[in-house]
């Protein structure tokens, strides 16, 4: 074992050669190498970070956006809302309005056919109370209706003649009106009937066909009538009373 | 037998004997070189990294690490010595597999080169890092009287990194021999595969002390008892 100090010396030399030559070809090139990875994972990394910045950035502009426009979302469904209730209520109120109008025509249309209807009555009553009277009369008593009219009259005339003069005052005539013209037998029965009560009264006969069938004598300015009106309108009320009272459920009426 | 490859003349260049320690030395230099050249000379940025320059890499920072472990003091001049220290123990120790090769650390000389470098390395990276009056002053710590003390520690230090460094590998190459004889086609691949081991083992010894000592020598000192009384 020995020392060989020429070669110590080139041992050291190769050494410091050596050492050169890996900090040429070796350190630095993986040194810089992995510093400027390490810059530029660095760089990234920065990148990334503005990236995520502005990410959240957008996400927050887009959170504000949406709840902007769920806000006004919510305001047009509630302006929509408000308009359909509006129109709603419109539609309503026309509808109530047109239902009004319709129930007011609809009412007056039942009574005009009412009071039509009650014409109708009136008029087929007092022909039908008319002609059965008439007939009634002919088979029963042998005399004709306007006869006995004319002696109703001429009776109900009789207790109140006085009033009658004194209403008619200075008139001069009187006139008896009749629904048709009157049978000469009878315009002499109550000429005759009259001439004593009214002495200086002259009788005329006159006829309308809008009167009830009946007599009405007008003097001055009072009046004295019978006509058939009172019965028809018993008829009318006794019909009515019929009509309105209902039948009961199961009744014989109704089960038959 | 021989024991120490500087005995060997391989052949002669200009009329100067070349002996088998330079030329294995020149090996590993080559070695080194041309691999660390072929592994870095596409190393650029654009360039994704490959195995190879990652396995670089890899050496590389695991060198710096320890350093910096060690001196607490991130210092690219040191990772060029010692890491250079430690590739070359290893790498030498490790052609050991090579046949015929013979490894340079085998020879004191070898060795002596190197703990004298590391020697020489203290004094000058402790004057680079604190000045000359700051280095010097060290010898005379903790107080004057230790002045030869410190300076024999110093000597003693190199002289202990040659003979650790040369006495493991030569021991294993003596063995080697002595084992040839015994049991020639069993025992050279069990010493093979041991030489190996201690081959890096020692490499790793070695540049962990260098670095020691020269952190040592860079490395503040702390305040004595004078100094912490006068302040």
């Amino acid at each position: 074992m020995s020392i060989d100090w020429i070669t110590v010396a080139a041992q050291i030399a190769n050494f410091l050669v050596l050492v050169w030559l890996l900090k040429r070809f070796l350190y630095r090139p993986i040194l810089d190498g992995i510093d400027a990875r390490e810059a530029e994972i660095a760089s990234r990394m920065q990148e990334a970070v503005q990236a995520r910045h502005k990410a959240e950035q957008a996400e927050a502009e887009y959170r504000q956006k949406l709840r902007s426009q769920q806000s006004q979302d919510a305001d047009l469904s509630e302006a929509i809302r408000k308009a359909a209730e509006d129109k709603r209520d419109a539609i309503l109120a026309d509808a109530r309005e047109q239902q009004e109008r319709e129930r007011a025509l609809w009412l007056t249309q039942r009574d005009d056919e009412a009071r039509e209807y009650a014409q109708k009555l009136h008029h087929v009553g007092a022909e039908a109370l008319l002609s059965l009277t008439r007939k009634a009369l002919g088979d029963l008593a042998d005399d004709t209706l306007e006869a006995r009219m004319a002696a109703q009259l001429i009776r109900k005339i009789g207790p109140m003649a006085a009033d009658l003069r004194t209403a008619a005052g200075a008139a001069a005539g009187a006139v008896i009106y009749s629904h048709a013209p009157l049978p000469p037998g009878v315009t002499d029965r109550l000429t005759s009937g009259l001439a004593p009560l009214f002495p200086e009264v002259a009788l005329e006969f006159r006829t309308d066909p809008e009167q009830a069938p009946g007599l009405v004598l007008r003097i001055g300015g009072a009046q004295v009538a019978w006509t058939l009106d009172s019965y028809i309108d018993g008829l009318e009320a006794r019909v009515a009373d019929r009509l309105t009272a209902a039948p009961e459920p199961g009744g014989p009426d109704h089960g038959q | 037998m021989t024991l120490s490859p500087d005995q060997t003349i391989l052949f002669e260049l200009w009329g100067i004997p070349l002996n088998a320690t330079l030329f294995y030395t020149w090996v590993v230099m080559a070695f080194l070189t041309i691999v660390s050249l072929l592994i870095t000379r596409n190393l650029r940025p654009d360039v994704p990294p490959n195995r190879w320059r990652t396995t670089l890499e890899v050496i590389v920072q695991g060198i710096q690490s320890q350093i910096e472990e060690i001196s607490r003091r991130p210092s690219r001049h040191l990772l060029y010595y010692v890491g250079t220290l430690f590739l070359f123990v290893a790498t030498s120790n490790l052609l050991l597999v090579v046949p015929g090769f013979e490894p340079p650390t085998s020879s004191l000389s070898t060795t002596t080169a190197l703990a004298l470098s590391v020697l020489i390395a203290v004094p000058m990276f402790g004057v680079n890092s604190r000045g000359v009056g700051g280095y010097l002053k060290t010898y005379l710590e903790p107080s004057v009287i230790m002045l030869p003390f410190n300076i024999i520690s110093e000597f003693s230090r190199g002289i202990s990194l040659a003979i650790r460094l040369y006495g493991n590998i030569m021991s294993g190459a003596v063995i080697a021999v002595i084992l040839l004889g015994v049991a020639p086609f069993f025992f050279p691949v069990v010493l093979d595969l041991l030489g190996l081991l201690t081959g890096m083992i020692q490499a790793y010894i070695f540049a962990i002390l260098a670095t020691v000592y020269i952190s040592t020598a860079t490395t503040p000192s702390r305040p004595t008892q004078t100094q912490k009384d006068s302040q």
